[in-house]
């Protein structure tokens, strides 16, 4: 066991150094002038050589790779992103900002997603191949191929538009937050249904279920002890790529309904060629993965013991 | 397996054919008839500058769907020669290959394509890049996954004991045997690329205007969506019915496999 776990956090550690490599080289070969870039959004009016040069040197961007990529990585272990190359402000607050208005977003959609799939799913599973049963799969089937982008623009235009209900653009109030959890969440929904289904269907194909319910346990017991914890799995499985959905969802649908977040963040600062605050931006979100991932291993091997000997 | 093969061969034709099915020029203006709604003229109305939306939206496929083809024919390549590296090149070589693959999937597909094409400068290159780069990685765990239980099957044992070199094993033992798995895995991709491609022409980070590509019509109708709503369901429909399709022909295909095994 203690193997296995020493593998997994090796593992994490090398896709990690792995991720902020990538970043890093990405950012440095990306073609243009990125001083020249910078230059521009910081000063607003086409520049001189001379101006460029200084700010070339100013950003650290006059240096060769490694150099550069070793001054840039030892800060961050102690999680400073550095300086934004337009503002000249520390990248961190801002993106924690940014974090505050996404992070909410995402978790909202979550629980939207779950709360729909959920019931859906167990709705579908009580007689599979049925008429109730090919309804569910095919509003889920539909629901996987709406892009979030078209979803967000059709509730803007129902609730908003049509009906009035509901403010569209912004963030000022809570109302404001409805439509974007809405649309992220009805996309969780559907591929969480499918899957909800199928772990539920599996479990009850398992041997020992024909052995309890002869041993009289009551329906509601096996449901809870038995089926669950069974389905359970494939959906955690799922959940750690849900969560690259759900922050890819929400930079999609915060750049629809002009929220500020992450999404608009990081579009402004890939306009701006602001280099620190892409590199955040990306590292974030892929910290955010990676580590969510490794804690889904973890949970496994709690759940379903045979996982971790399995791997040994 | 047949309504693969039909579905297939519809979007072929409508890749190959579509932009010659279109009743008028997709770029062509026609201000004094901006905004109309359908007529018999422009069957499904005309967009801010009077271009007819259903020649645009026929020759968008040759855009969103050919694109997307280019894009989930790359990313199959790319995958499958990381995934039977690993499959074949021993302990090492599986290890290094699959921190690799981890190491780029810790990155959310759409967030990394935004950026690499927004960095590259938009346009279609950076696009095929983008998208290609960002979704290779399920066809390598697939490929490393089918290929190491075909590794130790009798016939390649002994072709390798035979002499024969590992290229042409992999080429005439381990690709026919991957061959059904990767192709559910491609309708996935392909599915998923018109989805990406349709997002980054949303995002303005896609093809440019005025070519007519889906996502970055849906942009331009997003502003008239007050006046003029339907503008904007019908490249989300084409977007949706495409991607649905794609999505449940992969579906009918992986349960055929599994009947057949």
């Amino acid at each position: 066991m203690s193997k296995t776990l020493f593998g997994l956090l090796l593992r994490t550690l090398v896709v990690l150094a792995g991720t902020a490599f990538l970043t890093f080289a990405l950012l440095w070969n990306a073609p243009g002038d990125p001083a020249a870039a910078i230059a521009m959004a910081r000063f607003d009016a086409l520049l001189s050589q001379e101006v460029i040069d200084q700010v070339r040197e100013e950003v650290g961007l006059n240096t060769s790779f490694w150099p550069a990529f070793w001054s840039w990585l030892g800060p961050l272990l102690c999680f400073d992103f550095g300086n934004s190359a337009v503002t000249g402000r520390p990248v961190w607050p801002d993106l924690w900002g940014a974090m505050t208005y996404t992070f909410p977003l995402a978790f909202a959609g979550l629980m939207i997603g779950l709360g729909v799939a959920l019931p859906l799913a167990i709705f579908a599973a009580k007689r599979p191949g049925r008429l109730s049963d090919r309804i569910a799969v095919a509003i889920a089937s539909l629901g996987a191929a709406i892009p979030a982008y078209w979803l967000g623009l059709l509730l803007i235009l129902l609730f908003a538009v049509q009906l009035g209900w509901l403010p569209a653009m912004g963030a000022r109030t809570p109302a404001h937050a409805i439509l974007p959890a809405l649309t992220l969440g009805l996309g969780v929904a559907a591929s969480l249904t499918r899957i909800i289904r199928s772990g539920i269907l599996e479990a009850r194909g398992q041997a020992f279920l024909p052995a309890i319910q002869r041993r009289g346990v009551p329906e509601a017991a096996i449901g809870r002890d038995h089926i669950a914890p069974h389905a359970a799995i494939p959906v955690i499985t799922v959940f750690g790529l849900e969560l690259a959905f759900l922050l890819e969802g929400a930079v999609l649908v915060e750049v629809i309904f002009g929220r500020p977040g992450l999404g608009t963040f990081l579009v402004s600062a890939i306009a701006a060629r602001d280099f620190p605050q892409v590199q955040a931006v990306v590292l974030l979100t892929a910290l955010v993965f990676v580590v969510s991932n490794l804690i889904i291993d973890l949970l496994y091997r709690l759940i379903d013991p045979r996982i971790g000997e399995r791997d040994a | 397996m047949r309504s693969v093969l039909i579905l297939a061969v519809f979007f072929a034709l409508l890749i190959v054919f579509g932009a010659a099915l279109a009743p008028h020029d997709p770029n062509a203006l026609n201000i004094p008839k901006r905004l109309s709604p359908p007529s018999t003229e422009f069957l499904l109305g005309t967009d801010a500058l009077g271009r007819d939306v259903l020649s645009r939206l026929l020759h968008g496929a040759r855009w969103s769907l050919g694109l997307a083809f280019v894009v989930s024919l790359i990313s199959l390549a790319i995958g499958t020669c990381a995934g039977l590296i690993a499959a074949q090149g021993g302990k090492i070589a599986d290890w290094v290959m699959m921190r690799v693959t981890d190491t780029f999937l810790a990155f959310p597909e759409l967030v990394a394509a935004v950026v690499i094409a927004g960095l590259l400068g938009a346009g279609t290159w950076s696009l095929i890049f983008a998208l290609s780069l960002t979704g290779w990685m399920r066809f390598a765990r697939v490929a490393r996954g089918t290929g190491l239980s075909v590794k130790t099957r009798g016939y390649v044992v002994q072709a390798q004991l035979a002499g024969m070199p590992a290229w042409s094993i992999a080429r005439w033992h381990y690709l026919p045997a991957l061959l059904p798995s990767l192709t559910v895995v491609w309708t996935g991709a392909f599915a998923r690329a018109i989805l990406g491609i349709s997002a980054l022409g949303f995002l303005g980070f896609g093809v440019q205007p005025p070519n007519p590509e889906w996502g970055s019509m849906l942009l331009d109708a997003r502003v008239h969506m007050r006046s003029t709503p339907l503008l904007m369901i019908w490249p989300g429909l084409v977007v949706v019915t495409c991607v649905l399709a794609i999505n449940l022909s992969g579906d009918a295909l992986r349960d055929a496999i599994a009947k057949d095994a």
